[in-house]
């Protein structure tokens, strides 16, 4: 396999993927914030609301275009660029793919052309229920997603064919019942409530600083404030079991994460801050808190959170083991296997993927040096820095953003939401959080499984198709130029209209005051 | 069950936005002008 | 169920969202196309934007589900056949990029510049799949050429050049006409005036001339290609493994279906029928008659490629035995089943709700609505 085709698959999957989630999460969160909004309309009658929807709606369509755009890309990116991925565990991983667009994308797709066209042609009631479709069908894309991803993370219910040579499903309900893909689900989605509650609240407050759109912004704040502490308290929360979760089926990203070199004495300590070295495997200046890793990783006092050099030995070990088994499908495929062979080979062939990995760095799999079986359990440990500080990065923003929330709510519940222009302005400031906290959160998932495509099933370079690097450059080009241009035209046209605000939106078709909307009418708060 | 807990939870973090929103139509002006920041 | 009635459903299972994409998207497809040719006037093409506004993102997902289904049915076929086709499935996605930023921008800016900017590229976000997905066709009829090693991992020696051979630009050009003629008869079933009159002669020309490259296709194929039988026994039960088999060229085999099951046939005469019918249906002003038959045609042509070729899905020129067909390019059982399932519970629902959708928003658009509608709540 070509080291640079690889390379470049990777960067490209990265980069389109890192790229389609900017959209993701607002659309997630948005979802539901629209919703609310709505459902005040439909119980109060005030047409304020009404118009809220239709404004934070149209931002929603700018950044929901961008996610299909890019989100078609992925879809077919892994028969692309991952083709014997493809193949290898297609039987198990294209299952969720195709659920997802049969539950959920027709769900969401459908309502949201309804959504935007359907404001004159059905009743309050129905238009609100499509509303809420949408946030179900887009929540409902996010489940289907992680569940393929939470597999990856953690293959439960499958097995090796040789026959097939692939993976292949043995129990649908543990992969969907994989305890990974829940709290990733969960804690996924979350985020994007966050990234939506955080959207709202910050434009609100520019407008609150500006002393434009008063009412209108008084509204979306509070609705904003709320829903963000909810979404930042359940984010933080099942952060932590995602954590916790970790530490029972991914020892390798936990020790990573926390730069734990050595197995220490439980209960572990938990580092706030340091700085990970490799060359010395120590971390130094750390700045440690007793007992919160153990507490974390095993909630416990007495299990020992294994250490990356302990971890590198045990890989060691697996990767001799799937040598074995490497050795034995060749000679299956060669000249096939005496009965006894065949039973060994079943009892081993869960260690076949670190075969695999050991396979580019061995000259004769049958008898790999040491220097090569140190090399491939070198290889089987992902980078320490850049997990340790991505993942304090998001943890940061987190609780950032529950204070910032919690004061938010506060403020609203003593009705001074736009009193302290201090706070206003540190909210419209953190815009940029979620976004943060969500790229380097799926960068502690994602680059914490290499050398993985699929947890110790399947090595990254194994996975790759067979492809020309000019191919390669020519997509890469084409992917790089294209997206930038996107985003360009899209930021641009959502600061414009985000700073138009509401009442510029030229929205003529207000709909004529009936019974019930005529209690409050807006144009005093447009004045 | 992480499942059954999100759509609780979700259905609850809204319906906590809802009710939000309408206590404060309720208890405020919510369309009084920027610097009134006197609370009834 | 049976592991070979599973294969087979799944055949039909892959049929049927191919056709509900070029039936649903294919129409989209088409008025994007159009968009430049039919709408002369910034107003007569936000009609025709947004008589599809509502639609285009859930006709679209026929596209992206049939995608998700070929990876559970069928992965070998996603995985070899996207990776060989790499460069056309880019441009492909380059295409379709330019869609749902097309649709909801364009209108959003007033600049002339800006807008037919967006014209341009809605128009190739409509040609290009068009052109390629008769180009894939074509290739897939003919083989390409890819090889697998023990462990199955293909490699495809063909070029992105390769791809454009005269028989696949033929295939390419069909399917064109048709999705055009299709996105034609659309615009009438939802237009009036100007809009309206231009589609009808484009509908017209377009059937007859989808007939004529469709039987010129038929003829090419009897006479000119050759086709690929399974000579080894076939066993529809056994494992997913392609190389298990043995493959040999045979002349004229694309139309040995043909003989064995003569009711078969039905699919190119609905192909040409219908394409003729609806050029004849869209001269008598008969849209919503007319958006039947060209869904049948289309329909019938796509049904023709795939009856063609059962057994086989994508055959290899270099590796004849690499070639896949059902038998031996499909998922486990268990995922067969269970996919199935799925299939039957959602499918309907599906139908159902698009349904609805589709009746929301009946009635046709006219230059009037656009006008009067400065909010843009429409594009
Ligand atoms: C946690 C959520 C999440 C994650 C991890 C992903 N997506 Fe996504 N996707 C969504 C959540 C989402 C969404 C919220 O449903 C989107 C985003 C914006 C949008 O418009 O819908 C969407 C859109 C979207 C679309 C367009 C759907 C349409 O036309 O309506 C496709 C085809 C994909 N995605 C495919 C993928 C693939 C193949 C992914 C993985 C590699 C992926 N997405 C990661
Ligand atoms: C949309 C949110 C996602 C983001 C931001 C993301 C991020 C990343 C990153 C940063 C990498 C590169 C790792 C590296 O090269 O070192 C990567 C790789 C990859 N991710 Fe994700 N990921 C996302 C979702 C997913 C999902 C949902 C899946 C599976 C369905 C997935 C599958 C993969 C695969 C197959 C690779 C292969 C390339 C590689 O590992 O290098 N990703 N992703
Ligand atoms: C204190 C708070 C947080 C903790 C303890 C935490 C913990 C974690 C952990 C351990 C993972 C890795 C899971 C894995 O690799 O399988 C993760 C991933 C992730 N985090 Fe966080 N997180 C926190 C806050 C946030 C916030 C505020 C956001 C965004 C608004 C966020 C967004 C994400 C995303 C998008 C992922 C990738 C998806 C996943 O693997 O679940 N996190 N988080």
């Amino acid at each position: 396999m070509n080291e640079t085709v690889v390379e470049l698959s990777r960067f490209q999957f990265a980069f389109t993927a890192m790229y389609h989630f900017i959209f993701v999460p607002l659309t997630l969160g948005l979802t539901f914030m629209l919703a609310i909004m709505e459902s005040v309309y439909v119980m109060t009658g005030k047409t304020i609301y009404k118009e809220m929807t239709k404004f934070w709606g149209k931002l929603f369509g700018i950044n929901f275009a961008i996610g299909v755009a890019t989100g078609i890309t992925m879809e077919f990116q892994f028969g692309m660029n991952w083709s014997y991925y493809s193949h290898y565990v297609g039987d198990v991983f294209g299952a969720p793919l195709a659920i997802e667009g049969l539950m959920a994308f027709f769900l969401e797709s459908t309502f949201v052309g309804l959504f935007f066209f359907g404001w004159d042609r059905m009743s309050k009631v129905k238009h609100l229920m499509v509303t809420w479709l949408v946030a179900f069908g887009s929540n409902f894309s996010a489940l289907w997603i992680l569940i393929a991803n939470g597999w990856m993370q953690n293959p439960l219910g499958a097995e090796f064919n040789p026959d097939t040579m692939r993976m292949e499903m043995a129990s649908f309900a543990e992969l969907i019942f994989n305890p990974v893909a829940q709290v990733k689900f969960v804690h996924t989605v979350s985020a994007g409530y966050v990234t939506g509650a955080m959207f709202v609240l910050a434009i609100s407050s520019y407008y609150l600083l500006k002393n434009k759109n008063v009412a209108f912004a008084r509204r979306s704040f509070a609705i904003a404030a709320c829903f963000g502490l909810a979404s930042s308290l359940s984010v933080i929360v099942l952060g932590d079991e995602s954590g916790y979760e970790m530490g029972d089926v991914q020892q390798v990203k936990l020790a990573a994460v926390e730069a734990e070199w050595e197995t220490h004495e439980p209960p572990a300590a938990f580092t706030i801050i340091g700085f990970p070295n490799e060359e010395t495997q120590t971390t130094d200046f750390a700045l440690k808190i007793p007992y919160l890793m153990g507490i974390i990783a095993t909630r416990s006092f007495d299990e020992p959170v294994t250490g990356l050099k302990d971890l590198k030995a045990q890989n060691r070990d697996k990767i001799i083991r799937g040598a074995e088994a490497y050795l034995l499908l060749k000679k299956r495929q060669d000249v096939g296997l005496n009965e006894q062979e065949s039973l060994l080979f079943d009892q081993i062939k869960g260690s076949l993927g670190y075969g695999l990995l050991l396979e580019p760095f061995a000259q004769n799999m049958a008898a790999p040096t040491e220097a090569e079986l140190d090399a491939a359990a070198d290889y089987s440990l992902p980078n320490i820095a850049p997990m340790f500080w991505s993942f304090r990065i998001m943890v940061a923003s987190g609780f950032l953003m529950l204070i910032i929330f919690a004061y938010a709510f506060l403020l609203s519940t003593r009705h001074q939401i736009d009193k302290p222009k201090w706070f206003l302005k540190v909210a419209l400031y953190s815009l940029p959080l979620p976004w943060i906290a969500c790229e380097a959160g799926w960068f502690v998932a994602e680059y914490g499984r290499q050398p993985w495509a699929i947890a110790e099933v399947l090595p990254i370079h194994t996975a790759a198709s067979n492809l020309a690097v000019s191919d390669l450059v020519i997509s890469l080009v084409a992917v790089g130029v294209f997206y930038t241009v996107m985003f360009i035209i899209a930021f641009g046209l959502m600061v414009k209209f985000a700073k138009k605000g509401p009442q510029h939106s030229g929205d003529t078709s207000r709909e004529r005051p009936t019974v019930a909307d005529t209690s409050v009418t807006t144009e005093g708060a447009k004045a | 069950m992480w499942y059954f807990t999100w759509i609780l939870g979700v259905l609850l973090a809204c319906s906590f936005g809802i009710i939000n929103a309408l206590w404060l139509e309720s208890t405020e002006d919510m369309d009084r002008p920027q610097n009134d920041v006197e609370p009834h | 169920m049976d592991y070979e009635t599973l294969r087979l459903i799944w055949w039909v299972l892959v049929g049927v969202l191919l056709i509900g994409f070029a039936v649903t998207d294919g129409f989209d497809l088409g008025v994007g196309a159009l968009l430049t040719l039919v709408g002369r006037t910034d107003n007569e093409r936000r009609v025709m934007i947004n008589t599809i506004g509502p639609h285009w993102d859930g006709n679209q997902v026929w596209f992206i589900t049939a995608g998700g289904a070929i990876f559970a049915a069928w992965p070998l076929i996603y995985a070899t056949a996207f990776s060989g086709f790499y460069l056309a499935l880019m441009l492909t996605l380059a295409a379709l990029w330019m869609r749902p930023l097309g649709f909801d921008f364009r209108s959003k800016i007033e600049d002339p510049r800006w807008r037919s900017g967006w014209d341009w590229a809605l128009f190739a976000g409509g040609l290009v799949p068009a052109l390629i997905f008769g180009v894939a066709f074509g290739n897939l009829l003919q083989g390409v050429p890819f090889e697998f090693d023990a462990y199955l991992k293909a490699t495809y020696t063909g070029s992105f050049f390769g791809l454009l051979n005269p028989f696949a630009i033929l295939a390419g050009l069909v399917s064109v006409s048709m999705l055009l003629m299709h996105g034609a008869v659309w615009l009438q079933l939802k237009t009036t005036d100007m809009v309206y009159q231009r589609s009808v002669q484009v509908a017209t020309i377009l059937g007859v001339v989808t007939a004529a490259l469709f039987g010129l296709a038929g003829l090419w194929v009897h006479v000119g290609l050759d086709g690929y039988i399974i000579t080894s026994a076939i066993d529809p039960s056994a494992p997913s493994n392609p190389l298990l088999k043995t493959v040999e060229v045979a002349p004229n085999g694309l139309m040995t279906n043909y003989s064995i099951y003569p009711w078969m046939m039905i699919a190119p005469v609905l192909g040409i029928g219908a394409a003729l019918a609806t050029a004849l249906l869209s001269l008598r002003n008969a849209s919503g008659w007319a958006f039947l038959t060209s869904s049948l045609s289309i329909a019938g042509i796509i049904l023709t490629a795939g009856f063609s070729m059962f057994p086989f899905l994508m055959p290899s020129t270099t590796q004849l035995n690499a070639s896949l067909t059902i038998w031996d390019a499909t998922s486990s059982q268990l995922t067969l089943n269970v996919m199935f399932w799925v299939a039957m519970v959602f499918v309907p629902i599906i139908l159902a709700y698009t349904s609805w959708s589709f009746y929301v928003m009946r009635g046709r658009l006219k230059a009037a609505d656009i006008e009067s509608n400065s909010s843009h709540a429409l594009y």
